[in-house]
This record gives structure tokens, C-alpha cells and sequence, in this order.
């Protein structure tokens, strides 16, 4: 399993000289290009699919008229996914109108691949992860999950990057983070039904009682996460900011939609828990949103002298 | 015989320790959060042992605990922290108010079973 971040893009883009030189840029930058038909675009763009942006060719969609309403109904729909557009002439987005021009993050042209790099950097890759970070926060989590789910077998897939807000699953639980090194929130979505089915409680009539169970179990999930990641990286340190400013959130159930007022990227961890028995899946996001404060460069993880070190679930006595 | 009392804002924590406990052949109440722990041991001298989270709403597990020697006057409630923390300053500052040990979650009952029923006695 890597480390190393990745992104996922849809492109939309039909030419076939081109496409090869997009999979090979995506395959050397950490990107994972998605394709999509052209009808299930819009319905691709309402379900959940972790995003960090939107490869798009002036050519998509046939006329020029068609191709400016793709991307404007596009851009309304998802307004946080960056569009790249890749133009034939030339890399600038000054000439179009300004309504068109709108729905636009930058251009590139197929000849300068280096001006796509430097828009997916600053839009995607904006943020630096340690990456003692994201390993830690994987076998944290691991960890705890393997502890409460004991039958269930645990995977993970390698970390990536989204601008998605779309939030996965009925159920999900927040928990500040604050250090001096980072202010924000970690979050953790999942499905109702697939947790009460492993847990062996899915039964259609008592939904209405037992979704208690599923809210209790991945509150705790969330306190352990928090508990170790504390443990290892923030210890004893309070967050420096003195004057603790905050942002609303904001939900939208309606559209599954959650803001932390800011355009930062999210650093998100897919975790699969799978029942070899009974092949049910349970799947589990964790997107960490670090919108108030994120100073990787005070980053440190904190070591325990071995003598103090007590195992989890023992008892040390005073 | 000798009760212990589990403080705990997660039902999935009170239910896995308390079904535990129960399970071994002990007497086991159950709390909420700090002020409601804080109340049942006042109303219950027959508490011998508290086990404790930290990290709660209305009243952390150490303020609990100071209350209890402070405004309780209870010194002689056992008491354990059972929690995610394991930071140097908590644990200080729960010896400070009198704590005999200290859990890291998750709770693997039949690693400290033995040590529970003592300090329960």
C-alpha cells in the first residue's frame, strides 16, 4: 500500500491523440483519470466520487454552444471542482466570455503539459502531508478498527486528495483537532445499513430504534481515532492560536453537501471492512479538513520513552 | 456486595465494559458523564471502584474526580481512568487528585480483571 497521495479527475475530453498523453500525465503525477459517458455525467457528478478536479477539452460535447453549457451546468452543479480546460491555441482563458469564463479554474494546452502540473498543484496539491502523518493516521485507524471489529477483515486504499463536499453514507461524526500545528476536523461517514448488518441488527422494523447503536459505535470509533492521534502527534501542546477563530460549518441534507468555509483540499482515507463469511462491506471515509490552521513545517511526532510506554487495554497502576 | 461504578458518555463503551464486569460476577452501575457519576456516588456509598473516561460533556472524568475528594469528601473510592489519553499532564494531574491507575482504551477486560476485582473488594 503507498503513501503517496492521489487525486482523482474526470476527463472530459474526446480527443484520441490526447488521451494518451493525459494517462501518462495523470500515471506521473498521482493523478487517477476517470472517464464518464457523456449521459451519465450529470448523475456521475451527484453521486459520490471524491473529486479534486475536472480535465476538460474546449472540444467536449460537440458545438462550441454545447461545450460552454456542459461546463456551465457543470460548474453550477459542483462549484467546488476546480475545471481545467485544455484549449487548441492557447493556454488563457481571457478571450472567452465572461460568463463562460466563470466556469473556468485555468487553461493548458497539449503542447505545455508544465501548465497543467502547476494548476493541479496549486489546486490539488496545494497542501503538504507529512508523510509520517498520513501513514500514522492509517495505522491508527487500522488499529482501532481492527479492535472493535474483530470477525471483519480491514484494507485500505492509498490516501488521496478531494475538493468533493459531498458527504458519503446517512451517518457522520466530526471532532476538533487543535494544535499547534493544525486547527480543524476530522470526519468519519459511513452507511447506516451495512454497519447494523455486520453487527448482525439490520432488521427493517427496528431501523428506527437501532440507528442509536450505529451513531454510539462510530462516536467511539471517532473518540479512539482522535485519543491516539492525539497521543502521537499533538501531546500535551495546546494550539497556539490565541485567539481561537472559528468558522461555521455548514450542512445541506438535501444535497449531502457540508462546507467548512474554506476551498482548502481534504486529505481523505477510504477504509473497507469486509466479513470473509458473509462477504458484507462496510466502507468507512475519514477526511481530515485542516480549515483553520495547517503549519506542516511544526509538525512532529511525538516519542514515548519505552518505560513509560503501557499497552493499550492494560492497567498501570499509581 | 462492592459496586463499581462506569463513567462514560458512549453507550458502546458502558455496555462493553459494564456486559464485562456483569459478566464476571460483579455489581456494576452505570454513568453518563462526570456530573451524573459525580451524583451517583454521592447518592451510593455502596461504590467501591470508579471507572472513568476523561473526555465528557457537562463534566470531564478529572474534575469528576477532584469533586469527589474535594466537595464529596471521598477518599476512599478507588478510582480508574479509562480513556484515549495517555498525555504526562493528565496522568499528573490525576494522581494529583488521587486516581490509582490509569487505562488506555480500548478496554481488554481480561488483561486488568483480576486487578479490578481487588480494588473493587
Amino acid at each position: 500500500m503507498s503513501n503517496n497521495l492521489v487525486s482523482k479527475v474526470l476527463v472530459l475530453d474526446d480527443s484520441q491523440m490526447h488521451t494518451e498523453a493525459i494517462k501518462a500525465f495523470c500515471d506521473n503525477n498521482n493523478l487517477i483519470a476517470l472517464k464518464v459517458r457523456k449521459n451519465r455525467l450529470m448523475s456521475v457528478l451527484q453521486s459520490n466520487i471524491d473529486l479534486g478536479a475536472i480535465l476538460y477539452s474546449e472540444n467536449y460535447g460537440g458545438s462550441a454552444r454545447e461545450n460552454a453549457e456542459i461546463a456551465l451546468k457543470i460548474h453550477t452543479c459542483r462549484p467546488e471542482l476546480p475545471i481545467i480546460i485544455r484549449r487548441e491555441s492557447q493556454a488563457t482563458l481571457d478571450d472567452m466570455p465572461e460568463i463562460i469564463r466563470s466556469a473556468f479554474c485555468a487553461a493548458y494546452v497539449a503542447d505545455d503539459m508544465n501548465t497543467l502540473r502547476r494548476v493541479i498543484d496549486e489546486y490539488i496539491f496545494s497542501l503538504v502531508y507529512p508523510n509520517a502523518l498520513v501513514r500514522g493516521i492509517s495505522e491508527i485507524t487500522e488499529t482501532v478498527l481492527a479492535n472493535q471489529f474483530r470477525e471483519l477483515t480491514i484494507s485500505w486504499s492509498t490516501p488521496y486528495i478531494v475538493r468533493d463536499r459531498v458527504i458519503f453514507g446517512e451517518v457522520f461524526s466530526l471532532i476538533p483537532l487543535e494544535s499547534n500545528w493544525c486547527r480543524g476536523y476530522m470526519m468519519l461517514q459511513t452507511e447506516e445499513e451495512p454497519i447494523l448488518d455486520v453487527l448482525g441488527r439490520y432488521s427493517p422494523s427496528d431501523v428506527g430504534t437501532n440507528f442509536r447503536a450505529v451513531n454510539s459505535l462510530l462516536g467511539e470509533i471517532t473518540n479512539l481515532i482522535w485519543g491516539s492521534f492525539k497521543n502521537r502527534y499533538i501531546g500535551d501542546a495546546t494550539s497556539s492560536s490565541g485567539n481561537q477563530i472559528q468558522v461555521p460549518l455548514v450542512v445541506n441534507h438535501k444535497h449531502k453537501y457540508i462546507s467548512f468555509g474554506t476551498e482548502n483540499p481534504q486529505l481523505c482515507f477510504l477504509y473497507t471492512l469486509v466479513d470473509e463469511h458473509t462477504g458484507r462491506t462496510v466502507k468507512l471515509y475519514q477526511r481530515f479538513i485542516f480549515n483553520l490552521n495547517w503549519s506542516p513545517e511544526d509538525f512532529r511526532e511525538i516519542t514515548h520513552d519505552v518505560e513509560e510506554f503501557v499497552d493499550s487495554g492494560e492497567l498501570e497502576l499509581f | 456486595m462492592a459496586k463499581i461504578l462506569v463513567v462514560d458518555d458512549s453507550s458502546t463503551v458502558r455496555d462493553e465494559v459494564a456486559g464485562f464486569l456483569k459478566k464476571s460476577g460483579l455489581d456494576v452501575a452505570t454513568a453518563v458523564d462526570g456530573k451524573d457519576g459525580l451524583s451517583k456516588i454521592k447518592g451510593d456509598p455502596g461504590i467501591k471502584l470508579v471507572l472513568s473516561d476523561i473526555n465528557m460533556p457537562n463534566m470531564d472524568g478529572l474534575t469528576m474526580v477532584e469533586k469527589i475528594r474535594g466537595e464529596l469528601g471521598n477518599s476512599t473510592v478507588n478510582i480508574i481512568m479509562l480513556t484515549t489519553e495517555s498525555s504526562p499532564s493528565m496522568k499528573e494531574r490525576g494522581k494529583a487528585s488521587g486516581i490509582k491507575g490509569w487505562i488506555v482504551k480500548p478496554f481488554k477486560g481480561d488483561a486488568v480483571l483480576e486487578s479490578i476485582k481487588k480494588l473493587a473488594a
